[in-house]
């Protein structure tokens, strides 16, 4: 499914570490291994607090790791400073998990989605208004919002603001941070749909941070799955239901879904995710693991292939 | 418990939500669904006297354990808000202040409501951030929100908001920035909540799933009107409301439609 010549942008071994009070170090990203294809979507789910974001600021050098590399076009972006890094920011663009504190409350609509355009001397002053609408439509907001304030709008309208701000560069990349989580489930549709129709049309590589599992498998191609820092499934979404990591099983077991069956009871899970400051040594998932044995205790399991493009990291299956 | 009777509420004079009715008894929990931007948010924040911007609310009444509530001065508010009616907001990260430690807030909060020593406080503080399965609460209380995951900043709001066990619990959103498992963990104690202390819920969910598995009634709102209600089966098998089985088609299953 993925070809090679079609890569445009690889993490190779990127960690970030993050001080955390009484001088420890919490590590958010461990060794993360990943690679965006033209045309294609990457879904990243995981427990929160897991290091999605962290890692996903990195794409649109928001922060830098700590270590590894972040190849975009072969080049380590991690690397490029000045005139390089406001250039290539235009071409990876990042929709935020949190909108609200994305936007300037004193910037009108039009301001806010002009921006982008305007920074890069793409439109006018006067060709504000037009593009401006043109970008809601395409999101399915009324044209006559552009006059609004961010405040004065539902948190699911600002979500979509977010988003139109976010594709008008035209982009080669857009990570998307849990970018529809705010919004009803059939305005949801219609936002996937256009997501995908405009990868389909321009191409674009998607990076999709979200919870709802059953939403990333009905439009991504890869599906990624971390676990407190570290990578421990990776394969392809239509592939999903036959993940095997146990984290990843826990995972597709607790989804709430308008067809389960809803006497049953919700299962407890006994122990709690470790602190990020205390992952233990071995695998991370071992405290809630049913299948821990004694090496998971003391050995990181690798992240190995156990299919083509299905890669998991765990002992049952080394 | 809850009464909302034919509620109309407007922004400078523009109605946001029309004639809304709602009856809540105790340790019920409903669920208020459907489109962006309908005005659910604006009804949970009618409730607790806190419009945003302008908003207020034009006809009807709200009333709780069957006092009015729209009368309220400052000070009631102030007696009711945070303990017998408590709120979880939508982004609890952009509600908390930024620039102070999640301690200091969560140990303010806990002092406006009761007298107790500060010391006291943070370990109550700590008790409740690791009842809401936040390991090592020390360290919470110690970070500044930015530094904390968008799942973690939500699960310290709810954490807050359930310290003095409220009789009303409004949630908007509560769980949609959460992982699955967490999630699944959230609804757990809400419900454990509701079946120890009679905790009535209203609950505003984008997740069907979430709220058929909770809710004693469902509310299905579309552009400030209630478009449908009733029990999860009325809703879920037996509604003749178009808008409502669209909805239900929309939501995403595992092993369901692919676009790609
Ligand atoms: N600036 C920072 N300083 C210190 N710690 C941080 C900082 N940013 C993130 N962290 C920590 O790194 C870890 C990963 O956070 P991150 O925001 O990437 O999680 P996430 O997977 O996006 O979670 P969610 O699904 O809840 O949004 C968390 O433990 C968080 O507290
Ligand atoms: N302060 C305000 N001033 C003017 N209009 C507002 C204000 N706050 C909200 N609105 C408008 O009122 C309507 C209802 O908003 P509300 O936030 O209640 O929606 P919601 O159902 O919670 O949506 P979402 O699911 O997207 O959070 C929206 O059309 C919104 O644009
Ligand atoms: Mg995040
Ligand atoms: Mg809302």
């Amino acid at each position: 499914m993925f070809d090679e010549k079609e890569l445009i942008l690889e993490a190779k071994h990127v960690t970030r570490r993050f001080p955390a009070p009484n001088h420890r170090l919490l590590t958010a990203c461990n060794d993360i291994n990943l690679k965006l294809y033209k045309g294609k979507t990457l879904g990243l789910v995981g427990e929160s607090g897991c290091g999605k974001s962290t890692f996903m600021r990195f794409l649109v050098s928001l922060d830098t790791p700590s270590e590894g590399e972040i190849l975009f076009h072969g080049k380590d972006i991690t690397k490029m400073k000045g005139e390089e890094l406001r250039l290539n920011r235009q071409k990876i663009q990042m929709v935020f998990q949190d909108p609200s504190g994305s936007f300037n409350p004193k910037m009108k609509i039009r301001d806010i989605i002009c921006e982008p355009l305007m920074n890069f001397g793409r439109i006018k002053k006067s060709e504000k208004d037009q593009a401006a609408r043109k970008y809601l439509e395409l999101v399915d907001l009324p044209g006559e919002f552009a006059d609004r304030y961010p405040h004065h709008m539902s948190g699911g309208q600002r979500q979509r603001i977010a988003i139109a701000r976010a594709i008008v560069l035209e982009p080669e990349i857009v990570v998307m941070d849990e970018a529809t989580c705010a919004l009803d489930v059939s305005v949801q549709k219609t936002i996937i749909e256009l997501i995908v129709r405009l990868q389909k049309e321009k191409d674009i590589a998607i990076g999709f941070i979200t919870h709802d599992l059953g939403l990333i498998q009905s439009f991504a191609h890869q599906i990624a799955v971390m676990y407190l820092g570290n990578l421990v499934e990776v394969l392809p979404a239509e592939r999903l239901e036959g993940a095997v990591h146990p984290y990843t099983k826990a995972l597709i077991s607790a989804v709430f879904d308008i067809h389960m069956n809803f006497s049953r009871k919700i299962e407890r899970i006994e122990s709690e995710p470790p602190s990020p400051l205390d992952v233990p040594e071995g695998c991370p998932f071992q405290n809630r693991c049913e299948h821990c044995m004694e090496i998971c205790r003391r050995v990181r399991p690798a992240l190995k292939e156990l299919a083509p493009e299905h890669k998991v990291a765990c002992h049952i299956y080394e | 418990m809850l009464e909302l009777n034919n509620v109309t509420i407007s922004y400078t004079n523009q109605p946001a939500v029309c004639n809304f009715h709602l009856t809540l008894g105790q340790g019920e929990i409903c669920s208020i669904v459907g489109e962006s931007g309908s005005g659910k948010t604006t009804v949970v924040r009618a409730i607790l006297g806190l419009l945003s911007g302008g908003g207020q609310v034009t006809e009807g009444e709200i009333r709780f354990e069957g006092k009015p509530l729209l009368s309220n001065t400052k000070e009631e508010w102030r007696k009711l808000r945070g303990t017998d009616i408590s709120m979880i907001f939508q982004d609890s990260g952009a509600m908390t202040n930024q620039t102070r430690t999640i301690g200091k807030q969560f140990v303010e909060y806990i002092r406006t409501h009761e007298r107790i020593s500060r010391k006291d406080a943070w370990d109550k503080g700590v008790y409740m951030l690791e009842r809401m399965c936040l390991p090592n609460g020390d360290n919470i209380m110690k970070s500044y929100p930015f530094q904390l995951s968008g799942g973690m900043r939500q699960r310290v709001g709810i954490a807050m908001s359930m310290t003095f066990r409220p009789k009303l619990l409004l949630a908007d959103e509560p769980t949609s920035a959460l992982d699955v498992t967490t999630q699944a963990q959230i609804v757990r104690q809400m419900m454990e909540l509701r079946n120890e202390y009679k905790t009535s819920m209203l609950v505003v969910t984008h997740n069907l799933g979430v709220a058929a598995y909770m809710s004693d009634q469902i509310v299905v709102m579309k552009n400030g009107k209630i478009v449908d209600a009733g029990s999860r089966d009325d809703i879920l098998y037996r509604s003749e409301s178009e808008y409502t089985r669209n909805l239900l088609n929309a939501v995403p299953s595992l092993g369901g439609v692919r676009y790609v």
